[in-house]
């Protein structure tokens, strides 16, 4: 077996897997949708029995009294059968709707539990569809199975055990056409399913090249490119279109295939029907019967091989799901006692105890060396420092060089990969991530708001927060402008919190910090986006109101940490220097360049 | 699907509105056959095909009755002679091939209808998406300005599927089915007047019960978009803001925020799907109940002897032919309003203004260029009667720095977007080297320049084939000098996989900065005559951004550079600054000049030095 058929087969099983996983909740609801499929079809198929049987008994002579009760049988048949088929739908889109909501909810759960470095080799991208549009194929496959899919098995088998019950020939005659259907169906799935799991590449294909020429317009021009870029979007469109023309071909001649037999079979039953009327062993009408149920096999298998085509995509979704789910995340809380909710800042039992920890060294980087996964060179190299109580510390270097990696460090978004990192006094491997985090509060370099209020906001930080808190950390933050806006606190804030500026948010997101008390306090190149008077005013009111606790604060600008305590220099992922402004300026060429860089001119 | 695009996910997790409606869908329909083009016959021979197959399907289940009275006598006569009746070619058998013949007319015209059509829709699609690829470049940037690129993807993607479905499928089905239940109704009446008004009575009522389900399906499938709208804006948001839900311990909240969303979602989507699903079994007992009606009436006919056999059994062969179209009917004309409406959007991508096309017989600039460029009263608004730029002058001599500074919206870019025409001046003109830019091919004047941009844009393919976008045979000892020039090299070669490490849309390995030193690198492998930066290093540290700068400049040393930037640390030793605002340049000089002038320039640069 080449690796190839291997990787299908195996996330073909882990997709079944999952899909098992998903609906045993819900059994008892499966089976009362595949018990009403059944009265369905079994009330779908005694019509056309109990129409031919009225043919029958009054070509045989009897009177008006056969037909109204073979009238009535066809009635509670029809009411049987439909009010059945409604009834399963109702289960059928019950099951399906909770399945897809059961994986979109684990998904996403999941996805909380994995380390940045696992969130981020799916990507923002793939995760949302792996959650909203993965989980919605699985949804709408899922219901398809049982309205389409399920009608196939059940009505060719009681279809031909109602033939036989009429006549044996015509039941051998039946099975013959059932099985016959049943080959050209597997013929068309096995021929087809590959082209379409390959269409959808070909589409996404189309989509990332539109993309890609629209939003890089002004580049594509600026270089010259528009042919370059137009044939490139001709090739992929060329490429689908050649594919979905085989697809259609394919389905034409199936499609085709099944008509002629339809055709076919309804002469040959009417040969072989009238043989068998002319020798008394089944009466005329039973033909028509007979007839019917032909054409409802084919009819449902039809349907059947179109769910079935579906049916590949929804794998694919299933085991891309199953991939995020059995992602183990990297960085894992210790094993001691379980930690269930390790959610929703409830202090979590497991792991070294960090209350009444008032050490003054708050953390410690002991030989830290980080390295992602495969890569040549360690994104940091041996650093070593210490961050104490009432001490700010910087660390300042090029784009790359390292900065907000040891931030992540801290919040163990990313795990040491030489050397270690205390917090507290315990290596941070050995603290439960809620307790660890619990005790830092951070401004990412990317001031990211949620929808919602000003307030809703900053009591992420701490839902037990008071207005007077949250209105000090938001004067503490320089966020003035807060109190102009008509709502105040309940002001609205749109995604992203889009609807203020740059600097509102970063200032916004320095306050949702300050609401938390901590013990570190993580400011990640977050002073980027103010103005230089207002940078210095937020340092000045941030010394008292954090004077008891440790401050690492990340940054580009000179101005912004020259009064800490202690600046770390990088450069490439490794210790340039580690001083005082002053001691630095002396002894650091590279604190000197950066410096220089920014005074020119400035004198 | 492929992991790379957030956008369309987004809007392939929605379920479409197919209830909208074209504006002219006349109008439309005649410009789709235009587009037909070559592939026009096919369509003309799948009709007169579905034409053919309606009557043989028709005239098959006719023919059968009397077929079937045949068979009914012959049985009796063979009974009554007292021999077992069997059935041989001249004994019914002859009738019965003559009814498989039939059927394989119908059959055969079937077939070529739908061979005949599984290429056009996609062939006319190629056609149009083939035009809107051509389109793509030939759009003003203000058109990109004014619509999201979703939007013109999703005209080329989702609405031309839309016009191939409803083509390859639902405009035939539209007429084969009219036809067929026009059709079998006839004959039904023909063969008792009774019994078609009987069937008659329910099909109206199935189509009475299609339409007023129709308006719950609209109801219950706009709850389910919003439903999914909010899971969808909530779970986008959770992953944007990742990073801040874990650093604050707020990850239970969002799981019990997120579930309740998909609980709604669920709740609301097993409605929409029941409703949906539900339809066609409703019209189903409703067929039945007419089945069972006319059982009992054709029944007691028979008995009377108002009704032969064969005419029993093929009346209820035409039940089936003529309900089957009634169910398709009413989706299908939906659906074709649908795609109508999407081809409408195609056709306005289609028709949307160009920009002026290059002049007949160009200018050519001297060789090799100079670089020098001068702004003669350049007036220029993005949108007509709003103007930004009234009398802009300017003039770069070969070889100079020249810095452009100013409050975000004073007009910078703008300035840039005019240089490289990616929009056309509304009076003045803009000359390089004494010649009018507009009597220059685009792609001549283009080539002098090397752009780098703010918004760094990367395609999805390879570091070092991002890098030789400009420069398509360069080799990779070039590349990774470029990289090294740019100050990116280091950070390549931490990645998994250096030069070949495949960016994608959401790389998050590659930060703001990173992408933009990336660009850079692009630019300088180039080595154009010309170069722009319009905050090329705004998310680069200074330090950096120094080293970039001295690279550059041993590069561009006698060549034009144009610079744009927020830091004046970059811009104090350009040749030439000139200070923006409201679209117009209200000081121009030197550093020492403008210090001295005490005026706009003096008061930015003490806002930031001070």
């Amino acid at each position: 077996m080449n690796n190839e058929t291997w990787e299908r087969d195996y996330s073909r099983r882990t997709a079944f897997g999952l899909l098992a996983r998903l609906i045993a909740p819900y059994k008892g609801l499966a089976a009362a949708t595949l018990l009403l499929l059944c009265c369905d079809i079994v009330g779908m198929l005694l019509v056309p029995t109990e129409l031919s049987a009225l043919l029958n008994s009054v070509t045989s002579g009897a009177g008006m009294g056969a037909v109204w009760r073979h009238g009535a049988t066809m009635l509670v048949a029809s009411l049987l059968g439909s009010l059945g088929c409604i009834a399963s739908y109702r289960c059928a889109a019950n099951l399906a709707a909770k399945v897809g909501r059961d994986l979109r909810t684990s998904v996403y759960e999941h996805s909380l539990a994995l380390s940045t470095a696992d969130f981020n080799r799916f990507g923002a991208g793939s995760m949302i569809t792996r959650t909203l549009s993965d989980a919605n194929v699985v949804q709408q496959t899922l219901l398809m199975c049982f309205t389409m899919m399920g009608p196939a098995p059940v009505t060719c088998v009681v279809a031909v055990v109602i033939a036989f019950g009429i006549d044996p020939v015509m039941g051998r005659v039946l099975l013959c056409v059932t099985l016959v259907v049943l080959l050209i169906s597997a013929l068309a799935v096995k021929k087809s399913a590959p082209i379409f799991l390959v269409m959808q590449g070909f589409i996404d294909r189309m989509n990332v090249r539109l993309r890609e020429s629209i939003t890089g317009v002004r580049v594509i021009r600026a270089f010259g490119k528009e042919g370059y870029e137009q044939r490139h979007m001709e090739e992929t469109f060329e490429d689908y279109a050649a594919r979905a023309i085989r697809v259609n071909l394919l389905f034409a001649v199936t499609d085709s295939m099944t008509f002629f037999l339809m055709n076919a079979v309804e002469s040959l039953i009417f040969w072989v029907g009238m043989d068998r009327v002319g020798a008394h062993a089944m009466q005329i009408g039973s033909i028509t019967a007979v007839i019917e149920f032909a054409m409802l096999i084919m009819f449902f298998m039809m349907m059947a091989q179109f769910a079935l085509l579906q049916i590949p995509r929804a794998l694919a979704c299933l085991s891309r799901a199953s991939e995020v789910l059995s992602t183990e995340p990297s960085i894992a809380d210790p094993a001691a006692g379980a930690i269930a909710g390790s959610a929703d800042g409830e202090k979590v039992a497991a792991g070294a105890d960090l209350s009444g920890a008032r050490a003054d060294v708050v953390a410690r980087f002991d030989h830290v060396s980080f390295r992602f996964d495969d890569a040549d060179e360690d994104t940091l190299h041996d650093l070593d420092f210490v961050l104490r109580r009432g001490q700010t510390t910087a660390v300042i270097g090029s784009t790359g060089s390292g900065k907000s990696t040891i931030a992540k460090l801290l919040l163990r978004f990313l795990d040491v990969t030489a050397g270690s990192l205390e917090f507290g006094g315990e290596d941070v491997r050995g603290l439960a991530q809620a307790e660890l985090r619990s005790r830092i509060a951070y401004v990412p370099q990317k001031a990211w708001l949620f929808s919602g209020t000003v307030a809703s906001n900053l009591r992420d930080a701490d839902p037990d927060a008071d207005d007077e808190r949250l209105w000090h950390a938001v004067d503490v933050a320089q966020g003035a402008f807060v109190h102009e806006l008509e709502d105040g606190l309940e002001a609205r804030v749109a995604q992203g919190g889009t609807n203020f500026s740059g600097g509102q948010r970063q200032r916004l997101s320095i306050a949702r910090a300050l609401v938390r008390r901590a013990d570190l306090y993580v400011f990640d190149d977050s002073f980027s986006a103010l103005d230089y008077k207002t940078d210095a005013a937020l340092r000045h009111a941030l010394k008292d109101e954090l004077a008891d606790a440790a401050v690492l604060i990340i940054a580009q600008r000179v101005s912004t940490i020259r009064d800490a305590d202690q600046i770390l220099v990088l450069d490439e992922g490794r210790v340039a220097g580690l001083g005082t402004h002053d001691e630095l300026l002396r002894v650091c060429p590279t604190y000197r360049d950066i410096y220089e860089s920014q005074m020119k001119g400035g004198n | 699907m492929a992991a790379t695009e957030t956008e369309e996910k987004k809007s392939d997790a929605l379920i479409d509105d197919e209830n909208e409606v074209p504006t002219d869908g006349l109008a439309t329909a005649r410009r789709l056959w235009d587009s037909a083009g070559r592939e026009r016959w096919r369509l003309v021979v799948a009709v007169v095909s579905a034409v053919f197959y309606v009557a043989a399907s028709l005239a098959a289940p006719a023919y059968s009755a009397g077929l079937v009275d045949l068979l009914w006598s012959n049985i009796q006569a063979a009974e009554a002679a007292g021999e077992t009746y069997v059935v041989t070619l001249d004994n019914g058998g002859m009738q019965i091939l003559t009814f498989l013949g039939i059927w394989t007319l119908a059959w055969a015209f079937y077939a070529i209808q739908s061979l005949v059509m599984a290429s056009f829709a996609e062939r006319l699609n190629l056609g149009l998406r083939a035009r809107i690829a051509e389109k793509v470049g030939r759009l003003p940037l203000s058109y990109y300005d004014a619509h999201q690129p979703g939007d013109t993807i999703s005209r080329a993607t989702n609405d031309l599927d839309k016009v191939s479905e409803v083509l390859q499928r639902g405009l035939l089905q539209i007429i084969i089915s009219a036809l067929m239940f026009v059709g079998a109704v006839g004959v039904m009446l023909s063969y008792s007047p009774v019994l078609g008004g009987v069937f008659l009575v329910f099909a109206a009522a199935s189509l009475g019960l299609t339409k007023l389900v129709a308006g719950k399906t609209i109801r219950v499938a706009a709850r389910r978009q919003e439903a999914l709208g909010v899971v969808t804006r909530k779970v986008e948001e959770a992953y944007s803001g990742r990073t801040v839900i874990k650093a604050f311990g707020r990850d239970g909240a969002s799981v019990v925020d997120v579930r309740a969303a998909a609980d709604e979602l669920a709740k609301t989507s097993a409605d929409a799907d029941f409703i949906t699903n539900a339809i066609s079994p409703a019209i189903r007992l409703l067929v039945r109940l007419a089945q069972v009606s006319c059982g009992l009436i054709a029944g007691a006919m028979l008995l009377a002897g108002q009704l032969t056999v064969g005419v029993f059994q093929s009346f209820f062969q035409f039940v089936t032919t003529a309900t089957e179209p009634l169910t398709q009917l009413s989706m299908t004309v939906n659906m074709l309003q649908g795609a109508l409406a999407a081809a409408e959007r195609v056709y306005a991508l289609l028709d949307a203004e160009e920009v002026v096309p290059d002049p007949e017989g160009p200018a050519a600039l001297p060789d090799p260029v100079r670089g020098r460029v001068v702004f003669e009263h350049v007036a220029f608004g993005y949108a007509p009667g709003k103007r930004l730029m009234s009398d802009v002058n300017l003039v770069a001599e070969p070889g100079q720095k020249v810095a452009v500074v100013g409050a975000t919206g004073a007009g910078k870019t703008t300035l840039i977007n005019l240089l490289m025409r990616f929009y056309e001046v509304d009076g003045g003109r803009i000359a390089l080297d004494g010649v009018d830019t507009r009597d220059l091919t685009r792609a001549d004047l283009r080539r002098q320049f090397g752009m780098v941009l703010q918004d760094a844009w990367l395609f999805e393919g390879t570091i070092a084939e991002n890098i030789a976008y400009g420069k398509p045979g360069a080799t990779r000892e070039e590349v990774e000098a470029a990289a090294r020039a740019a100050h990116v090299d280091f950070f390549v070669r931490t990645l998994p996989r250096g030069y070949d490490t495949v960016l994608g849309n959401d790389a998050e390995n590659v930060s703001q900065g990173q992408r933009q030193l990336l660009t850079i690198a692009r630019a300088m492998l180039c080595d154009p005559a010309i170069l722009i930066l319009d905050e090329a290093t705004s998310s680069v540290d200074t330090r950096t951004e120094q080293a970039i700068v001295r690279a550059m400049e041993a590069i561009m040393e006698n060549r034009t550079s144009f610079v744009i930037a927020h830091r004046l640390s970059t811009v104090v030793d350009a040749d030439l600054i000139l200070v923006m605002d409201h679209g117009d340049i209200i000081e121009q000089g030197t550093h020492a000049e403008l210090l001295a002038a005490g005026g706009a320039y003096a008061e930015l640069y003490r806002s930031q030095f001070a």
